[in-house]
């Protein structure tokens, strides 16, 4: 009866690795009521299991919640527990200027008080990046989701941001760097 | 007269807008005044269009109450940090370092993109059971729908767009324009051709090139600033020809 029980265990931390490392849909990450579905009311015990099972792999589940903060509309995800290094993240085929903008964004949109209208970001990147830059990096950031346009055009931290970035210690390192020395 | 009983909410409207619209402070609108404004107001309103305005007005109250909740959330949360501090060190800070701070932030997402065998069956699935294109436009535009193609001056006489001699008029009549507007000089394509009316502008551009085919007048390009000029030819011209596509839609 007991090795039953541990092929089943088994059987489902398998099944939500499946679903949550196979992107369905536009969005990575697998909603809570979809975990439900998959998975069983005890989704969430299943999942420590599989947490515990992929950390040896470097990887970690995490949680979005969602709007209404209800179990449903959080969204899970399996990410990296350590944070890449900048020449890793350079591999990718992510530009460092592109990763500047984004860095520079969310902690101007975070200055704010998580909105910003867009036109006012673009000024502000303005000063250190040039203009088609800005227009590009952030219409490709709104579509990728780490930043949300609503329709008066303000922008808001997207949901990929809060699943991808700690934006605590972004802020806190960005508040910690010594500024450039003035060229000679 | 209506627009100035009105003009205390549509004040109030504009100013949540502009709040909402912006990265201003939502606790500089004063909602509990603006509530007792409303509510003072209230009795006034007997048109259906007064009231609407005023429920407008509480809709865009209520927008300002909910960015105030963010904006008290947020400023509660440890992500508060002096805005014109990081806004300044931002600027100072060149873009390495501002990329490290992010890269050190950051725990990308695991995730694989690729088809699985049940998608696979599903796209076969699709694919043998799609109609064939034409088919498909058949039902969506009905049995008529022809490819874009070219139209002869016999088919336009035929389906009555000109009779002969109308033709024969138009053509002569647009030769002298263009003799007259030439002068022996070149003169551009698109003025030549330009009128309010697309039907005209087509007529127009339709005869130019019967002319042009004719050898009755030529045309050259710039390819730098991609003008097309024109002018008439007093004598047939020889030599060889060439065609040529030219876009009349954004003509004017």
């Amino acid at each position: 009866m007991e090795s039953q029980d541990k092929a089943l265990l088994e059987r489902k931390v398998r099944k939500a690795f499946q679903v949550l490392v196979l992107q369905r849909g536009r969005n990575p990450g697998v909603k809570g009521w979809e975990m439900k579905r998959y998975l069983g009311l005890d989704y969430r015990g299943i999942m420590e299991v599989l947490a515990e099972d992929i950390s040896g792999l470097g990887l970690e589940v995490f949680e979005v919640k969602g709007a209404d903060g209800t179990d449903d509309s959080s969204r899970f995800l399996l990410r990296f527990r350590e944070s890449p290094s900048v020449s890793e993240a350079e591999t990718s085929g992510i530009r460092i200027d592109d990763l500047a903008v984004l860095a520079a964004t969310i902690a101007f949109i975070n200055s704010k008080q998580g909105r910003a209208a867009r036109k006012e970001v673009e000024m502000f990147l303005r000063e250190k990046f040039p203009k088609w830059r800005v227009e590009y990096s952030l219409d490709r950031y709104v579509k990728r989701g780490y930043l949300d346009q609503d329709d008066r055009t303000m922008l808001h931290t997207g949901w990929r941001t809060h699943a991808e970035v700690d934006e605590k210690t972004l802020m806190t390192l960005i508040l910690s760097r010594a500024q450039a020395a003035p060229a000679k | 007269m209506e627009e100035n009983r009105l003009e205390d909410l549509l004040r109030v409207i504009e100013l949540c807008r502009s709040v909402e619209s912006s990265s201003a402070n939502p606790f500089d609108v004063d909602i509990r005044e603006k509530i007792l404004l409303l509510k003072n107001k209230l009795p006034e309103w007997k048109l259906l269009e007064e009231l609407l305005v005023d429920s407008e007005a509480m809709l865009e109250l209520t927008q300002i109450v909910k960015l105030q909740d963010e904006w008290l959330k947020h400023r509660a949360s440890s992500l508060y940090i002096d805005p014109l501090l990081i806004q300044l060190k931002v600027k100072l800070l060149p873009k390495e370092a501002l990329t490290e701070a992010f890269v050190k932030s950051w725990h990308p997402v695991a995730q694989l993109d690729q088809i699985s065998p049940k998608g696979l069956e599903k796209a076969f699935v699709y694919w043998r059971d799609l109609s064939p294109i034409a088919e498909r436009f058949k039902e969506e535009f009905g049995t008529y729908g022809t490819r874009p193609g070219v139209i002869d001056y016999q088919e336009l006489v035929t389906l009555g767009v000109f009779t002969k001699t109308q033709f024969e008029e138009g053509l002569t009549e647009l030769q002298a324009e263009l003799v007259d507007k030439t002068r022996g000089d070149w003169i551009d394509y698109m003025e030549f051709i330009k009128s309010p009316a697309t039907e005209t502008r087509v007529r127009r551009a339709y005869l130019l090139a019967f002319l042009i085919s004719e050898g009755r007048a030529t045309l050259k390009s710039e390819p730098l600033t991609g003008k097309i000029y024109i002018t008439a030819l007093s004598s047939k011209a020889k030599g060889p020809t060439k065609s040529v596509a030219i876009s009349i839609a954004s003509g004017d």
